[in-house]
């Protein structure tokens, strides 16, 4: 009896001892926005260097730092952050430097996208996409003439139909501040009891169509349960190309929120070579334009910008004219007083 | 003092006490050790998590405090006001308007199936096992496309302007419940009508004959019998019902939060882990109350 | 015999409709052509030529299958002996109390609650060792944790419907322990068994919530891709591979019902 224990418990040290790497297959391990990447964008980067991949999909920045923190920091090579929450993974350990010398293609970038707010020098990050959260709406149901306003959503004499609102919690709130004249960074006390009442205002009103990530809620104005939605303005922009005469994505002219995704490695990344090959083939010009291309968001590559269609170029839900570019604000991260907004965001969805 | 090296007969054989338990502790400890590593002791320490301070970016601090359950009892960075304490009510009816109304469709649909002929009423109750062995995922979601603008039901509803129209009947408080009151049907229904199956109509024709009233011939005949499929029920579908996560995600929205998405919130994208440890106890405790509550009214807990 | 009166009959029937209408709805509408929205396109089997090109469906069905299989199995040899550990020595009250809330524990816990202790129990193993990070060992564990008490307390109660006397006469008899055992204790505890391991089975399928925080990169199983797809918006693809999940919840319950059957 006693022996068979040993051997039980011998083996059980044994097993425990086995690292779950050792399991972990030969292949780049993407977690990234879903619809953020061609569909043959992988399969071209197996073709050019010969490297397997797997891509996971996360509907919002939050819901990856949660899913890092839970135990993906070593499970992920490639994730993709907004410009925001860099900040706050630094600071949970969460990625690890970048090898500059493994990133020839680093040059590729706009000079304005070399030296970053959130990342000087591009240390842990690489820009992948920038672009607006806007609104997406059916110009059939609001009329040819309508100009983009977020009291759409907010103002009760102005509601027309159902609306969607982003399930994203800096993003969301910072489109409301800005209905409201404020910036999305605000941090006053009066300003943000206003937020939260208007917020539950327009919850309760029966022309609120729920909280949903952009893809959602695009689906939703496509599928026609919804007459408009906040979403990302890429994702807007593939539906609206599909059928130009009935919806259009406008960046309200009360302002909205403007990002910058990134490229990052976990600090505990398995495969760290093919992390750094994966973003320097997405940094490599023509890469980068047929990313764009597709994903109908801005590039920060100044190399690509040659391969670009001449038609996105000139399109200002992509590329926002000087104008509208002053109505627009990033979102900074807080630091220890983001649990204001965090505890807002907890607040008026419980309400 | 129970000498436990002497030889006695337990249980038809031969042996020492001492031997029987070794043996016995031995079969207990994979299963209970691995119950105990997971969940109990894990269970202990969200206890002690929810007196913790969350960091500022979501880490956990080990700063002892207080600050989450006043805040679950109202007291926020913006005043006081009962937001997290109306979840938790609002669970606590879900979970029980949930019972009562499965309950109510269940007796009919037991007295249905029972009187079925032996030869179909096999194919009845596998009619009602198909829903119940169906992916949750599945049976809910299906919802979003019964309860779509286009289709019947919620045309009349915006014919009869409780919606505007070309809304869809989802999210809401109403698509909640439809939704679970179709998930947790067979929950009560099965165990009932086992109860059923073995009623003694003898009885139920001595109240007739008696001449009472129909519901007296219910509550004095059929429900005491029943009593033991019922409570089993009721057990099943008030527990899981108050803190489901499912449901009130897909067809509920943010517009009607229970607290299981308060929950997930906490352990997902809020990444406030004392918080959500505090919510969880709170739930935690409704769930040993209406447990003991169950347990004084309705016959012993007997499983399946 | 009971006449039932007309009224509840019909209400009996409406409820069936009640609970097979979003079932009908989603299988309808799994041939519907166009790819967005309720208006309907046309018939097409398209969906369900593309479920057999996506890899990652492929995969998801793969992993929910294997995860359910090697729980099961696992939970089934650990509740078994479990139960008979319980059942077969005089334990004191306080020893037994302790084990019964053990055992009730994972019964009586709101799963979300469950899947809470899970991640944090999970984020201390972690630095113990990295076979703890989200996966389908994770995964596996969950599963087994809320089995494992679900078969003892069936295999439990079955053990308590026949009293020793059989055992008793068995080792009467001079049959070695084993034997009595393997001949006499397991074929009447089998049914026990049977319905303990069907039970986990279901339990595992049907399970969210659990997988859901346990889950790795390469481990999502089907209730997981459903619920990911469907907050991404709702595509008849999806609506295929719920109406195969619902075909096969019947070829599972038929063969269920042949099992039991066989037993009786």
């Amino acid at each position: 009896m006693k022996k068979l224990t040993l051997i039980v418990l011998l083996m059980f040290a044994l097993f425990l001892q086995f690292p779950a790497a050792s399991f972990a297959a030969d292949e780049l391990r993407v977690l990234i926005w879903s619809e953020y990447m061609p569909e043959d964008f992988m399969d071209n980067f197996k073709k050019d260097t010969g490297i397997k991949s797997r891509v996971e999909l996360y509907e919002s920045t939050e819901e990856l730092v949660a899913k890092l923190q839970a135990g993906g920091v070593k499970q992920y090579d490639v994730v993709v952050p907004s410009d925001y929450i860099i900040n706050t993974m630094i600071k949970l350990n969460l990625l690890q430097k970048l090898d500059h010398s493994k990133l020839p293609n680093l040059v590729n970038l706009e000079d304005s996208f070399k030296n970053t707010a959130y990342d000087p020098g591009n240390e842990y990050t690489a820009p992948y996409q920038w672009g607006t959260v806007g609104m997406l709406y059916n110009k059939e149901k609001l009329g040819a003439d309508y100009v983009a306003s977020t009291a759409l959503f907010f103002d009760p004499a102005s509601r027309k139909g159902p609306v969607v609102m982003i399930d994203s919690i800096r993003e969301m709130l910072g489109i409301a501040l800005k209905y409201m004249g404020k910036s999305v960074n605000t941090l006053d006390k009066s300003d943000l009891k206003a937020l939260a009442d208007m917020m539950i205002e327009t919850k309760s009103s029966k022309y609120f169509a729920g909280f949903d990530v952009g893809t959602g809620g695009r689906s939703k104005v496509v599928a026609g349960t919804a007459i408009a939605a906040l979403v990302y303005n890429g994702d807007a922009l593939r539906a609206v190309n599909e059928a130009p005469d009935k919806f259009v994505f406008a960046n309200p002219k009360e302002g909205g929120v403007i990002w910058a995704d990134n490229m990052a490695i976990p600090a505990g990344a398995p495969h760290v070579d093919y992390a750094h090959t994966f973003i320097n083939w997405v940094l490599d010009a023509n890469n980068g334009a047929a990313l764009s291309n597709w994903t109908q968001y801005a590039t920060p590559n100044k190399a690509a910008k040659e391969f670009i269609t001449p038609e996105d170029l000139k399109n200002p839900a992509i590329y926002p004219s000087e104008e509208t570019m002053k109505t627009l604000e990033f979102i900074t991260d807080l630091g220890k007083d983001n649990r204001y907004y965090d505890e807002l965001w907890t607040m008026i969805k419980t309400r | 003092m129970k000498i436990i090296d002497k030889p006695e007969i337990l249980y038809g054989e031969l042996s020492t006490p001492r031997k029987i338990r070794t043996r016995g502790l031995l079969r207990i400890s994979p299963g209970m050790l691995w119950i105990m590593l997971f969940l109990s002791i894990p269970a202990l320490s969200l206890i002690v998590i929810s007196f913790t301070t969350r960091g500022a970016y979501g880490e956990i601090e080990w700063v002892f405090t207080l600050e989450n359950y006043k805040r679950l009892a109202g007291y926020s960075l913006f005043g006081w006001s009962p937001d997290y304490l109306k979840i938790l009510l609002r669970s606590i009816i879900a979970g029980l308007i949930t019972t009562v109304v499965c309950i109510i469709l269940s007796y009919p649909l037991a007295f249905f199936i029972s009187t079925r002929d032996k030869s179909t009423r096999y194919l009845w109750l596998t009619a009602l096992i198909i829903p119940f062995w169906t992916n949750l995922v599945i049976r809910t979601y299906a919802w979003q496309i019964v309860l779509a603008p286009d289709l019947p039901i919620a045309k009349l509803a915006a014919l009869l302007h409780l919606v505007p129209p070309g809304s869809p009947l989802y999210p809401s408080s109403f698509a909640v419940y439809i939704g679970m009151i179709s998930a947790f049907l067979p929950f009560v229904a099965l165990p009932l009508y086992s109860s059923v199956e073995k009623l003694d109509w003898s009885l139920v024709e001595a109240a007739n004959d008696l001449y009472c009233g129909k519901w007296r011939v219910f509550h004095q005949a059929i429900l005491p019998q029943t009593l033991p499929g019922l409570s089993v029920g009721a057990i099943l579908t008030f527990v899981p019902a108050m803190g489901i996560f499912l449901i009130p995600d897909l067809l509920g929205g943010a517009k009607y939060m229970l607290v299981g998405n308060l929950i997930q919130q906490q352990f997902g994208k809020s990444r406030d882990w004392p918080f959500g440890a505090a919510v969880s106890l709170a739930l935690m405790s409704l769930t040993l109350i209406a447990l003991v509550i169950l347990n004084r009214r309705g016959a012993k807990m007997q499983v399946l | 015999m009971f006449k039932l009166n007309i009224h509840y009959k019909i209400l009996a029937i409406a409820t069936y409709l009640f609970l097979y209408t979003p079932l009908l709805a989603v299988m309808v509408y799994s041939f519907n052509k166009s790819r967005f929205g309720i208006h309907w396109g046309g018939l097409s089997l398209d969906w369900y030529v593309k479920l057999l090109h996506d890899d990652l469906v492929i995969e998801a069905c793969i992993n929910t299958a294997v995860l359910a299989v090697l729980s099961t199995i696992i939970a089934t040899i650990l509740g078994t002996t479990l139960a008979m550990g319980l059942a077969r020595y005089p334990w004191s009250k306080k020893v037994m109390t302790f084990f019964d809330i053990n055992l009730y524990l994972p019964v009586v816990t709101p799963e979300i609650v469950f899947a809470g202790a899970l991640v944090v129990a999970f984020t201390c193993l972690r630095s113990i060792s990295s076979i703890f990070e989200p996966g389908l060992v994770t995964m596996i564990i969950g599963h087994v944790t809320f089995q494992v008490a679900f078969v003892a307390l069936v295999v439990r109660s079955r053990l308590a419907s026949f009293n020793n006397e059989i055992e008793e006469a068995s080792r009467d008899l001079y049959a070695s322990n084993w034997y009595t055992f393997r001949h006499v204790l397991l074929p009447l505890m089998m049914p026990g068994i049977v319905s303990g391991a069907m039970l986990a089975l279901t339990l595992s399928l049907d399970d969210f919530i659990i997988s859901f925080f346990t889950a790795g990169p390469t481990s999502v199983t089907l209730p997981l891709y459903i619920y990911g797809e469907v907050h991404r918006g709702i595509t008849p693809k999806i609506h295929a591979l719920s109406t195969v999940g619902i075909f096969v919840t019947i070829a599972l319950v038929i063969l269920s019902q042949r099992i039991s059957s066989k037993d009786n």
